[in-house]
């Protein structure tokens, strides 16, 4: 949960306002039924049919309906703000999942090859098409975007983005056979120097 | 029979329009529909198209809910049905609504 | 007459066999619903030891205690057992055991089928059992993802035993299913209309439905995939033009309304127990009759929530996500209504009442952290990590365990006709609420913090240690905790004194029996007036067992009850029982070996088993019905009704239209599978589609309008008083002309090993073929119940079942060999 890119800083955002959302509602749940529990003590009363407009109405249909919609429109303004859009200085590179490593290769360096470590350039969008040999995996550096998978035959497309140079870790996040847990890999960032560098065949 | 139907159709209806429309979605955003040579314009004009075809058939199965030809044996049963079919009119709109806000395919 | 006179009457004519016979060869609801809690609690305690390994495991980093193989057939078999051979067996056997109690009925419209089906699952329950004592368990999740759990990635028999023990207790479901629907909508008490129907039988009647809707696309998906792992037919590996994406689709289709298959029951019971324990009646009936159905049908349209982070395009995502965030709604208004009921009554916090405010406390958590996870982008972070696993064990144990508990508790009077006498449940409860929120609210954390679900271990300093040591701390207090609610109830069961009649102060009709429960349920069926029959008459137990109700009438030894009108409750028809017998388990062994024989690949085995089956499928039925028209029966005050089985609709019809119902659905899915494929997979086109030619179609077309004429006319001459020959001929001949399209469509997809379309144009041609040849068997079948003289002028209810068959397969052959040759004509 320490973002470092602009995909996962939406999303922990999204995070912690629907955590507080959520204790709210809980907590006024419980209070409700705290208070059901408690009123009940109370003799005479009503046979209890005048309240069904509040609870069903009000708060069984309207108050969910309200919250949905906000929460909703949210969730669907920050997914497509995520989607990978064609820009001007967005770079392409290509993951391949198999069992047990990852391989990247570059559309701006044809021919190079990498295995366990994707190199990117620090500050700029960077599409990640995803693809696999053999099972299904999923390509996913928590610092920087969401996960999404590998699917046999098919090639998907995440945009991730590092905000400073720097190495972050990522993982294979579809279970895959018995080596699943260490089907890891580094993501480093660089800064505009060494990723010209790095294109150029100089550094890995 | 008919008023368990009557209770169970308007959201079958729902699931039947909604699977449709996740369909064509499908068949959009598929080769096939390039190779046909239909652009993605077309695609969100017939997936507009079809969503308008599936509220107005929601609104037809509500509407059609209170014709006295089918009328339910018991108030209760009517009553309900009913309730449904709104509520599955809403459903509609509310599961359907990203075509109008969302990009097409990506 | 006295009370105890017709009460030795009617045991005598509806016992089970004395001593250990009895237990194979009993047909009883009240017997076999116990026998399904029983197995399911003991899969539950089997899959709770598994959970505990999986926290031992977990507790410490880079623990030595198992290694990823074996972590992998825990967790796997895991979710397995406790979704499938645990969850939905013990809302079968719940159900089994009260709702004809609760309707007012002696027993389930199919007493023989209940029977199968528990035997289905304790074989096919079984066979997992023997897979993972023999260390060859499943190991690729409890989804079971191709191609990880195809040949590519497990090339041993484990993923067999999974595809075909499943499916086999997936049959066992789908009966239960089919009996639970006809029941709830035909053999209730009289007078007991659709609204004042007892709340629990509402859901379950929903839940039903959603099986028999709900499970044909797994078994569907099951079937391909064993399919492939046998044969080589290619439908999810990508390069022969399938695709894994299919099984998932296949398996969310089933997956998602799975969880509300298992939530609505539990929704059900808290229905029912709640305003017992508040002392009033449930708020907003109508309004949780709505939301139940709501919730149920929703529940099927938000399967892709569960495949966000497959690449489906975002406004796809969007629907689902939508649809998804809206099954909160019809939520809301349950919690609201029983907030509502607790309010308006006076509550008793007793044993039933603190398992329901558990239940509050959690599932609202697992609901809000559902709807969490409905948002897509929140999504693509939290999917397949522990926060997942979290939320679902909220769902599952809050929404699921803790209600059934409450009603375990509230009827387990019921259950042993005892008193509860030993306190053991109290701090048994207070041990598993505590111990479950330390486990799994730790969970989510570390799933934050980036752990992996199916993640054998885990590394030192990552900042996990901590909290996994805490929750499997909480989860041994948990297991503690159920294992004491287990040996409570044991000993409440055995050892304490008896109890009384209506221990709760309850209205439903459960209550007006004696205990324990006789085998017969009711000496006589009550007249219902209102939702709450004991409320309503408080002395009405006492004037049924007085033979004050209908068929009080021990009479002719047969065992009766009554069947009415759907919607009004009016008494139609009496329906006679088949009594006890052997024959469902002998079935369930011969459906065994046929699965037995695919699983290690005899397949000469299966075969011979399908004809063993087919033999004891006649024996079964040809027992049914009458050879002389019995006219009127009395049914008691002063009402004389038919014989169920000289109806035009009997109770088999109804059996065979919601069989057909589940079975649309599986052909459905095919259908979708096809298409999906066709839109979706990288390598289609296939090298060639199917050459329609002439033949094919007109004989399809042909036999397709001949079999039902064939039996509309049959059944006129039969009407007639004449003889059915020359329509059955027809029919026939029909059948004929639509086998040999079949046939050719199966000869000209010449390489189902190399193209998934020729492979799935197999399946497809071979799904017509077996309907076809199964409508044909049945109208031989009418000829011979003719000639023996079960069918008559009068009495032509077989007619129909045949006639409803038929029509069935011609419409699906229609269908299929259109979906066979459109794309051959098109190009
Ligand atoms: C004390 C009780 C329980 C504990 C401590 C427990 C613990 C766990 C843990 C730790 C996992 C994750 C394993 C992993 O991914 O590495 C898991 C998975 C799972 N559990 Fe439980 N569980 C309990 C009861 C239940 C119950 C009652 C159900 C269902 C009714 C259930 C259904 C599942 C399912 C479906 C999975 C997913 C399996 C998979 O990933 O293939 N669990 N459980
Ligand atoms: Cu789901």
């Amino acid at each position: 949960m320490h973002p470092a890119g602009p995909a996962a800083e939406a999303i922990a955002a999204l995070w912690w306002v629907m955590l507080v959302g959520s204790c709210v509602i809980f907590v006024l749940v419980m209070a409700l039924l705290a208070l059901a529990l408690r009123r009940s003590n109370v003799e005479g009363r009503g046979d209890g049919s005048e309240g069904e407009r509040v609870w069903l109405v009000g708060l069984g249909l309207v108050f969910p309906l309200l919250v949905l919609l906000a929460l909703l429109a949210y969730g669907l303004v920050i997914g497509e703000r995520l989607a990978p859009r064609d820009g001007p200085e967005v770079v392409t590179v290509r993951a391949e999942g198999r069992q047990w490593e990852w391989r990247f290769s570059y559309a701006d360096a044809p021919g190079l090859v990498t295995e366990g470590v994707l190199h990117i350039p620090a500050g700029t969008p960077v599409d990640v098409e995803i693809t696999t040999v053999d099972v299904i995996h999923s390509f996913w550096a928590p610092r920087l975007a969401g996960k999404l998978d590998a699917i046999p035959g098919h090639v998907n497309v995440l945009r991730i983005e590092a905000r400073e140079p720097g190495e972050y870790a990522g993982v294979s996040a579809e279970y895959s056979g018995p080596g699943y847990l260490d089907h890891r890999f580094t993501v480093i960032a660089h800064d505009a120097d060494g990723w010209a560098g790095f294109l150029r065949g100089a550094a890995p | 029979m008919r008023d368990v139907l009557r209770v169970f159709g308007p959201f079958s209806v729902w699931f039947a329009c909604f699977s449709a429309v996740y369909g064509l979605h499908g068949l959009v955003c598929s080769e096939r529909w390039s190779a046909a040579g239909l652009s993605l314009w077309d695609g969100r004009l017939a997936l507009l198209a079809a969503c308008i075809a599936a509220v107005s058939i929601q609104v037809g199965v509500a509407l059609m809910l209170r014709a006295p030809r089918l009328a339910a044996s018991s108030g209760f049963t009517q009553s309900v049905s009913l309730w449904l079919g709104w509520a599955a009119v809403v459903a509609t709109l509310w599961s359907l609504f990203p075509v109008v806000v969302t990009s097409t395919c990506t | 007459m006295t009370p105890l006179r017709r009460h030795r009457a009617l045991t005598r004519i509806w016992a089970s066999d004395p001593g250990w016979k009895g237990w194979f060869t009993t047909v009883n609801h009240t017997d076999l619903g116990r026998m399904f809690m029983f197995t399911a609690m003991i899969f539950f305690v089997v899959g709770g030891i598994l959970a505990m390994l999986i926290r031992a495991q977990l507790a410490t980093p880079r623990s030595a205690f198992m290694g990823p193989e074996v972590y992998a057939q825990v967790f796997t078999m895991h979710g397995t057992i406790m979704m499938f051979l645990f969850a939905i067996p013990l809302i079968e056997g719940i159900a089994i055991y009260l709702l004809p109690k609760m309707l007012g009925a002696r027993d389930l419209a199919f007493p023989r089928l209940t029977a199968f089906g528990y035997w289905c699952y304790v074989f096919g329950g079984s066979m997992l059992l023997f897979a993972m004592l023999t260390g060859l368990a499943p190991d690729s999740g409890w989804f079971l993802y191709p191609p990880l759990s195809s040949t590519l990635g497990s090339p041993g028999i484990n993923s067999d035993f999974w595809l075909i023990g499943i499916t086999f207790v997936e049959i066992s479901a789908i009966c239960a299913a089919v009996e639970i629907t006809v029941t709830i909508l035909r053999f209730r008490a009289p007078g007991m209309s659709l609204d004042k129907m007892p709340i629990f039988a509402w859901y379950m009647l929903v839940v039903a439905l959603m099986i028999l809707t709900g499970f044909p696309p797994l078994i569907l998906g099951s079937v391909l995939l064993e399919l492939e792992r046998a044969f080589g037919w290619p439908f999810f590996q990508v390069a022969e033009g399938g695709d894994s994406l299919l099984w998932q689709h296949l398996f969310w289709l089933f997956g998602h309304p799975e969880v509300y298959i298992i939530f609505l029951p539990a929704a059900g019971i808290i229905s029912t127990v709640l305003p017992v324990m508040a002392r009033t009646t449930l708020m907003g009936y109508g309004w949780v009759v709505a939301a139940a159905v709501a919730l149920g049908v929703l529940s099927f349209g938000i399967w892709v929530h569960h495949m966000f982070t497959t690449g489906i395009p975002h406004m796809a995502l969007a629907f689902f996500s939508a649809a998804s965030t809206l099954v909160a709604v019809p939520t809301a208004v349950q919690i609201f209504a029983w907030i509502g009921t607790i309010w308006k009554g006076k509550p008793q916090l007793k044993l039933p009442m603190l398992w329901i405010l558990a239940f509050f406390a959690t599932f609202v958590i697992g609901g809000l952290t559902g709807v969490m996870l409905a948002v897509v982008p929140f999504n693509w972070q939290a999917h397949d990590t522990h926060f997942v696993v979290a939320h679902l064990h909220y769902v599952l144990i809050g929404g699921f365990v803790f209600p059934v508990l409450a009603g375990l508790y509230y009827w387990l009077p019921h259950l042993t006709g005892r008193r509860r006498f030993f306190r053991l449940g109290e701090p048994a409860f207070w041990l598993v609420f505590v111990g479950f929120h330390v486990t799994f609210l730790a969970m989510h954390w570390v799933g934050l913090l980036g752990q992996r679900r199916r993640t054998f271990t885990y590394e030192h300093g990552q900042g996990w240690e901590a909290i996994n040591l805490i929750s499997s701390i909480g989860g041994f207090i948990t297991a503690i905790g159920f294992a004491l609610v287990l040996i409570d109830i044991a000993i409440n069961a055995l050892v304490t004194l008896r109890g009384r009649r209506n221990p709760w102060g309850a209205g439903t009709l459960e209550w007006a029996m004696p205990k324990p429960v006789p085998a017969y349920n009711f000496a006589s069926l009550p007249p219902v007036r209102g939702r709450e029959p004991l409320y309503d008459d408080p002395g009405l137990d006492l004037r049924i067992a007085r033979g004050e109700g209908y068929l009080g009438d021990p009479g002719d030894g047969r065992r009766k009850t009554l069947v009415v009108d759907i919607a009004s409750g009016r008494p139609e028809q009496v329906v006679v029982f088949p009594s006890n017998t052997a024959l469902p388990i002998v079935m369930a062994l011969v459906t065994g070996v046929a699965f037995l024989g695919v699983l290690i690949k005899a397949f000469w085995l299966v075969p011979l088993a399908v004809l063993g089956v087919a033999a004891l499928a006649f024996r079964w039925v040809w027992s049914l019905g009458t050879r002389t028209d019995e006219g009127l029966l009395d049914a008691g005050h002063g009402l004389s009704l038919p014989l169920a089985s000289a109806s035009t609709r009997p109770p088999g019809w109804w059996g065979t239209a919601f069989l057909l119902v589940a079975n649309a659905t599986f052909f459905a899915s095919l259908l979708f599978g096809y298409a999906f494929l066709w839109t979706v997979a990288p390598n289609w086109p296939p090298p060639a589609y199917l050459e329609p030619g002439l033949a094919g179609p007109a004989l399809g077309l042909a036999g397709i309008v001949l079999a039902p004429l064939g039996l509309r006319l049959a059944e006129r001459l039969l009407r007639a008083g004449h003889a059915m020959t020359p329509g059955l001929a027809i029919a026939l001949t029909g059948a004929a002309a639509t086998a040999s399209a079949g046939v050719l469509a199966v000869l000209a997809s010449a390489d189902p090993q190399g193209h998934a379309y020729d492979a799935i144009v197999r399946v497809i041609a071979g799904y017509v073929l077996i309907h076809v040849v199964l409508a044909a068997a049945m109208s031989v079948y009418l000829a011979a119940r003719r000639s023996a003289g079960f069918v008559s002028p009068d009495r032509y209810g077989e007619v129909r079942i045949v006639r409803l068959w038929t029509d069935y397969a011609a419409i699906t052959a229609l269908l299929g060999l259109a979906a066979l040759h459109l794309p051959g004509a098109l190009t």
